[in-house]
């Protein structure tokens, strides 16, 4: 088995009196999508915030590529994208892949290509050139899967990153998850639309007020619960706490 | 790549990158580039127009005047206006009651025959006749005994070269408009830059790359820096170049060059100034969560940062001594200096030096900000505290204290200039004690639980009449060796604090005095203020601003230091104790000390002992204080505010 690459080893998180994340144990191997999928509030964002270095664990550890996911070398092998993620309102996207491909180090001519590369696959090349805060929300998130994935990141971590798009701008962000798992990437995915994980992941974490329920790939979880769909599922869980 | 040049280029990028964006934004354009180069030098030249117009037609048209009084004594006066024609127009019969209603300008009223009183008679109210009493002041000036001529023919030379006539010209006006248009143009972009990043949901993406926090904030606080001294020198340029022109608008034949050497030594204030101010206002900007959250906290601080700049464009001071250490009135000050020419090295190497290094205390405080896990989510923390807590919001805090400071300036300050005793009564239990007392009620607290009104541990008490009895003296030598309080401010404190003709007791000196403060100002400051401020800053920063509120709530410049380190003294001992109570008393005896020394006349004895002695004491005074306060902290095992 390979070394996973992205770990969380009891991690916890605390605000205060609020328990956020509770000892939390999940890991994500190459090539793998892990769907991490919970209710608003269930410690989603707070889980994949540990990893993408932003938040420290109060408890526990949280590990990309074996390296402290705070570290400089950890993001810089790691993608993140959420949901409410925004852009620049005022450079456009050429700038700002400029910006953030600069960043990681990559050298120009490097970089040029890259932008080529990711314009062709995303579909930016009329954008390229536009300010950000004139292109729409399904332009804005395909501007920042390109910003995520710019430096071909082995792990990409993804927070609700369909949340407020379209049925097809949906469909085009999957797909586009999916053929980065055929790169060998590990890809930790979180979302509320089971229907969207039951699609994509090859399996999944499902977190309940901050606690990790059940683990396993959807049709594993499904007949455990004598489900039909993982909707369902979650719900006979949720009501045995 | 190196380390270092890794980071120094991250830097870079992160500067290039905020100062693009910041160059495409229309409110950053219009304060730096529109209004200094378009919109103040015509509204500027514009009124100078004006104003010269008026003058013009005022000093065109002759003053209705009228002589009254003994014909005896009028005859030379109105023949002296006679010969005037185009200054003055004689009215045969003219009364007061004329100059009141507007009918006539001014009137000359004589005293009887043979005595030589004039009284001239105007109206203060209006420009007409204010320059009408002035023309009959030089009519009646002029106006010598018989026989007599004047000795001296007079002619003014001014022995100024132009360009320091320009330089003084330029040095009454700019050096505040330059200060204030770099706070000016760092306010935007210092606010897009943090504020605006979280809003526009940018903050996570750059925290999750892989750039050091404190690399991304040196580049915006370049970025701000630069476009705020950017702001400040096309202001000066432009106002230099406008005021000059005004001056020629005034007088045509007037050859007055614009100083350009001095207006540039002066820009040498700019930078300093800018990165002051954009250390600052990136630090405040980045605890906010929006942009309007951060114009709100952002506007006290900028009228807070004004303030000591009108005092040193305004006020007599000069480049030396305190005045070059307190920011914002030292690059005023030097601003002025440098365009008169006549800069002081070690006033400004201060000036300089204070800036920068008050810059990167904002700097390190917005480091520190940038470092915490409250800057990438502001809201849980902010939740907790809230969370079974009485205490107000910061926001709360700093409008009860702009309200009471704007109760104690337009209304009780004059009311203890009428009555110093009842006013200062008003003053602390209407406009301290009964302001809070109003907000536990608009706001539905109780005033136990927002004051904190609980029974302190004895040994919290105890270490509080330590820091009472003790703090004042080191307080005082300190204040002493670093901005001497002028000895008349303290004769007159005393003279109306403590009367010794006997028209009031010690007691009620004590009450008045001591009692009174340490209810009322506490009930202020250790209670609403310094607990909202706990709510949005650390326990030190809490501490400090508090003691700056208090300081400067005494509105006079020489008794802010020892009044905001001993407002420091008592929100440790509030914050420690975790309760008011222990504050009260310390800030009690504190005044009582000064009070019985006052009136046994022992602090003249104390203000003449030598230079050693008075090391001896304040050594003596800090260690008490030190231990008094550490008595406080062991005393309480409770939680702390």
């Amino acid at each position: 088995m390979l070394e996973a690459a992205v770990i969380l080893d009891s991690a916890g998180k605390e605000f205060g009196a609020l328990r956020a994340v509770v000892d939390l144990t999940l890991s994500v191997q190459p090539g793998e999508i892990y769907g991490l999928l919970g209710p608003n509030g269930a410690g989603k964002t707070t889980a994949l915030r540990m990893l993408a270095g932003l938040l420290q664990p109060s408890s526990g550890r949280a590990l990309l590529l074996g390296l402290d996911a705070d570290s400089a070398q950890a993001k810089g092998r790691m993608g993140f994208l959420s949901g409410s993620t925004g852009l620049y309102a005022r450079l456009t996207p050429r700038e700002t892949l400029q910006y953030f491909g600069r960043i990681h180090g990559l050298p120009a001519a490097d970089l040029r290509r890259r932008i080529s590369t990711l314009a062709g696959w995303l579909g930016l090349q009329e954008l390229l050139d536009r300010r950000c805060e004139s292109l729409s929300s399904g332009e804005k998130q395909r501007v920042s899967l390109a910003r995520a994935v710019l430096h071909d990141p082995p792990v990409l971590i993804l927070d609700e990153p369909t949340a407020g798009l379209d049925v097809l701008a949906s469909r085009s962000l999957r797909d586009f998850v999916g053929s980065q798992r055929a790169r060998g990437k590990a890809v930790l995915f979180s979302t509320h639309y089971l229907a969207e994980a039951e699609l994509l992941c090859d399996r999944i974490g499902l977190l309940f007020r901050g606690r990790l329920l059940r683990e396993g790939t959807p049709a594993s979880i499904r007949s455990e619960c004598g489900a039909t769909t993982l909707e369902e599922a979650f719900l006979k869980l949720v009501d045995r706490e | 790549m190196t380390r270092l040049s890794q980071r120094l280029s991250h830097v870079l990028l992160t500067f290039g990158k905020e100062l693009r964006e910041s160059l495409r934004d229309r409110r950053t354009l219009a304060v730096m580039i529109l209004f200094p180069l378009v919109v103040y030098p015509l509204l500027s030249l514009l009124a100078a127009q004006v104003a010269l117009s008026r003058d013009r037609t005022r000093e065109a048209r002759p003053s209705l005047v009228a002589v009254a009084g003994p014909d005896g004594s009028r005859h030379d006066l109105v023949a002296r206006i006679r010969e005037r024609p185009k200054l003055l127009t004689l009215i045969e019969r003219g009364s007061r009651d004329d100059v009141a209603a507007g009918r006539l300008d001014g009137m000359v009223q004589l005293a009887d025959a043979g005595a030589s009183r004039a009284e001239i008679v105007y109206d203060a109210g209006r420009e007409e006749s204010r320059e009408a009493a002035e023309r009959l002041s030089d009519v009646v000036a002029s106006i010598l005994p018989e026989g007599c001529a004047p000795r001296f023919s007079l002619e003014k030379r001014s022995l100024a070269a132009q360009a320091s006539v320009g330089g003084y010209l330029l040095s009454k006006a700019l050096p505040l408009l330059v200060v204030l248009m770099v706070l000016l143009g760092a306010f935007y972009p210092a606010i897009d830059v943090t504020a605006g990043e979280r809003e526009r949901g940018t903050l996570e993406t750059i925290l999750s790359s892989p750039i050091r926090r404190f690399d991304l904030l040196l580049g915006k606080v370049l970025a701000v820096t630069a476009l705020a001294a950017l702001t400040g020198l096309l202001n000066l340029a432009s106002m230099s170049v406008t005021l000059i022109q005004v001056m020629r608008l005034a007088d045509p034949a007037s050859t007055l060059p614009v100083p350009w050497t001095r207006a540039a030594a002066a820009s040498a204030v700019v930078l300093p100034a800018a990165f002051l101010f954009a250390s600052l206002f990136v630090a405040v900007g980045a605890v906010a969560r929006g942009f309007k959250e951060a114009q709100h906290l952002l506007t006290p601080v900028y009228f807070l940062s004004i303030a000591p700049a009108v005092a040193g464009a305004v006020g007599e001071y000069r480049l030396a001594g305190l005045a070059a250490w307190i920011p914002c009135m030292n690059v005023t000050l030097l601003a002025r200096e440098l365009l008169l020419g006549h800069a002081p090295l070690l006033g400004a190497l201060a000036a300089l030096a204070s800036t920068v290094a008050c810059g990167c205390a904002a700097l390190a405080v917005a480091a520190h900000i940038y470092g915490s896990e409250r800057f990438v989510d502001p809201g849980p923390r902010e939740r907790r505290f809230r969370a079974n807590s009485s205490a107000p919001t910061a926001g709360q805090a700093l409008f009860l204290y702009a309200l009471a400071f704007v109760l104690l300036y337009f209304l009780w300050l004059p009311l203890q200039r009428r009555s110093l005793v009842l006013g200062l009564l008003a003053s602390e239990w209407g406009g301290l004690l009964g302001l809070v007392v109003l907000f536990a009620v608009f706001t539905r607290r109780s005033l136990a639980d927002l004051l904190r009104i609980v029974r302190p541990p004895p040994r919290c008490l105890a270490g509080a009449a330590l820091v009472g009895l003790s703090a004042w003296a080191g307080v005082a030598i300190l204040s002493e060796w670093v901005s001497p309080v002028p000895k008349e401010v303290i004769e007159q404190l005393r003279r109306s604090l403590i009367p010794t003709d006997g028209s009031r007791g010690l007691w009620a000196t004590l009450a008045l005095v001591a009692l009174t403060p340490a209810i009322c100002e506490e009930a202020l400051f250790r209670g609403p203020i310094l607990r909202g401020l706990r709510t949005r800053a650390g326990p030190v920063a809490a501490v400090a601003l508090t003691g700056l509120l208090f300081g400067v709530f005494h509105l006079e410049l020489s008794r802010i230091l020892p009044t905001a380190l001993l407002g420091i003294l008592l929100s440790l001992v509030a914050l420690e104790s975790g309760s008011i109570l222990p504050a009260m008393l310390a800030h009690f005896l504190n005044n009582a000390s000064l009070v019985v020394l006052a009136t046994l006349r022992v602090d003249e004895k104390l203000a003449a002992i030598g230079a050693t002695a008075s090391a001896l004491i304040f050594v003596a005074s800090a260690v008490l204080t030190a231990f008094g306060l550490l008595v406080v902290h062991s005393g309480n095992r409770q939680a702390r505010l």
